[in-house]
């Protein structure tokens, strides 16, 4: 079961967040401030990090950068009532995953928690498995019921991260800013290639499909 | 007392002006006629003719003042009297007051003017007072029934020995309806934030047609669920120099609109195209549409075209896009016909 840390000065919201996630299957610990969140993290291994920014004592950017300097990998999710883009920034600069503004929708919450411990998962094992598909980031490599696809890195790339994130839509802008030179001439139509490329290579792969999105962009949809 | 003085003072003014006019007058005439008829005048000669001409010129600068008292009562005096009662009025706090324009005639252009502006400026100030008055009690209104709605369920929740679905919709009831509350909460703030506002940042380069997509992605969920078509015919490469967070307020609350108002089946499109100049934004939906008179409201702080709809929305969201067009230097238009769907385009400066 993973176990999640909540830090939040408001009682009643601490106490609201820790009993939602409790019921959805996670182990929760509520704590009031900065000081009592160090205490409860030298005892307990947590798997995730929910905080908000302003609290008495210490802030949230204070934790979140104490926690990123120890450990590189724990998802921390910022809950908080400001949502100019100053403090988004500062958030997304320290090492922060996700942010939402208060009022929180707590299904949302739950989404997004799901969403953070899943890449938290792939990122530390660097291996995406999806049914019979499975792919190596240290090697590089991709397989299909043991028998290996060949793919350029860039295929590679772009593959994974749809499969990181499953469902969600990405942009051709998105995916040439991350996958290609910033200085590349390539128009984002390029983009378009690599997908025939790749629905092509994955054409006996019934385990997801690479959906064009109204040509808005693409996705990758589990089955 | 104040008055007479500034008589005396008047008077005093136009008999020095008067009596050194004449004396340059009489002293060049004099001086001319000696030499040329070769007679010397004497003081003899001359007593009589200066005393009388000293009692003419104290009786004309009586006569100037008099006139100028009366040309002032006409003119200055009334138009400043009437100005003065007005802003008096306006310090009372009524803003109705408006004061008739001098005739061309006998007045200065001067004050022509400042009449002018104070009217708009009391025009103005009896807007502001008008939206302030309804702000509050809209704001009122529309904070206060979901409060009392969230009441009216935590009270029903405490009936004991409820059924298990009873409980269940109480509850959500009081879900929404906080919901509901935080959303405005949120709008009203961004809202007086933007127009407490005076200096934006300069804004950035960015592509708008990668916004666009970006913008309704976040509606993906929607659209599949609710089987609506989506239609995209956005321009490649068209670059704005514009704040950026400010006008992604604008595509998510057009877009909210279009799918809060599009039927399930419905189609929405969205496309960018670009001349020159400018760039142009169209988003259009297949939902309920709108009357002209409505549309010619929209855009007003807590306006809702339709009451029947004010559960699904606060009337803040298309104020809020207004004002950022409006800091973004833009337009927005809106064509609606009822039963057809609405069509929202928004023209910005190209980068």
């Amino acid at each position: 079961m993973f176990k999640i840390l909540v830090v939040e000065d408001d009682k009643d919201l601490n106490r609201t967040v820790c009993a939602f996630l409790n019921h959805s299957g996670y182990e929760a610990t509520g704590c009031l401030d900065v000081a009592q969140a160090y205490d409860a993290m030298y005892e307990t291994v947590y798997d995730l990090i929910v905080s908000d920014i302003m609290m008495p004592g210490a802030d949230g950017f204070e934790l979140a950068k104490n926690v990123r300097a120890i450990n590189e990998n724990i998802p921390i999710l910022f809950m908080t009532a400001r949502d100019d883009m100053a403090s988004k920034q500062r958030g997304f600069r320290i090492g922060v995953d996700d942010y939402m503004v208060k009022p929180i929708d707590l299904d949302e919450l739950f989404l997004r928690i799901g969403a953070l411990l899943r890449r938290a998962k792939i990122a530390s094992s660097r291996k995406l498995e999806v049914g019979h598909f499975i792919m190596d980031a240290d090697e590089y490599t991709a397989e299909l019921d043991g028998e290996e696809i060949p793919m350029t890195v860039r295929e590679f790339n772009i593959l994974y991260k749809l499969l990181s994130y499953p469902k969600k839509t990405f942009t051709r802008q998105q995916l040439m800013d991350e996958f290609w030179d910033a200085d590349s001439e390539t128009a984002p139509r390029a983009v378009d290639v690599y997908m025939t490329k790749l629905r092509s290579k994955l054409a006996e792969c019934g385990d997801f499909e690479i959906k064009t999105v109204h040509g808005l962009g693409y996705k990758a949809v589990i089955k | 007392m104040k008055r007479f003085l500034r008589i005396i003072n008047h008077y005093l003014a136009f008999f020095l002006l008067a009596a050194f006019l004449v004396t340059c007058c009489i002293m060049l005439f004099t001086s001319t006629l000696m030499n040329s008829l070769g007679i010397t005048l004497t003081g003899e000669n001359l007593e009589t003719a200066a005393k009388l001409t000293f009692g003419n010129v104290l009786l004309l600068s009586l006569l100037f003042t008099v006139v100028d008292i009366i040309r002032r009562k006409m003119t200055v005096d009334r138009t400043a009297r009437r100005i003065a009662e007005a802003a008096r009025k306006i310090v009372a706090g009524d803003f109705s007051v408006r004061v008739p324009l001098p005739s061309r005639m006998g007045s200065s252009e001067g004050f022509r003017e400042i009449v002018d502006c104070f009217n708009e400026m009391a025009q103005e100030l009896s807007g502001v007072e008008t939206l302030r008055t309804d702000f509050i009690s809209n704001v009122s209104h529309e904070m206060k029934t979901p409060l009392a709605a969230m009441n009216n369920y935590g009270r029903l929740l405490q009936a004991p020995g409820l059924p298990e679905e009873k409980r269940m919709e109480y509850a959500r009831g009081i879900a929404d309806h906080s919901r509901r509350l935080a959303d405005m909460i949120t709008n009203i703030l961004k809202l007086s934030r933007l127009e407490n506002q005076q200096i934006f940042p300069k804004g950035e380069r960015f592509n708008l047609g990668e916004q666009l997509c970006e913008a309704l992605l976040q509606f993906e969920n929607i659209w599949e669920r609710e089987n609506i078509e989506i239609e995209t015919d956005i321009a490649e490469d068209i670059m704005v120099h514009l704040d950026r967070e400010l006008l992604s307020l604008v595509w998510n609350n057009l877009l909210s609109n279009a799918f809060k108002f599009t039927p399930a089946g419905g189609k929405i499109s969205l496309s960018l195209t670009a001349d020159e100049s400018h760039a142009l934004v169209k988003i259009q939906d297949s939902g309920c549409g709108m009357s002209p008179e409505t549309g010619a409201h929209i855009f007003e702080k807590f306006y809702q075209g339709d009451t029947s709809h004010a559960t699904r929305g606060n009337g803040l969201g298309l104020a809020l896009v207004k004002r950022v067009v409006d800091i973004v230097h833009g337009e927005i238009t809106v064509e609606s016909e009822l039963g057809r769907g609405s069509i929202f385009t928004v023209k910005v400066k190209r980068a």
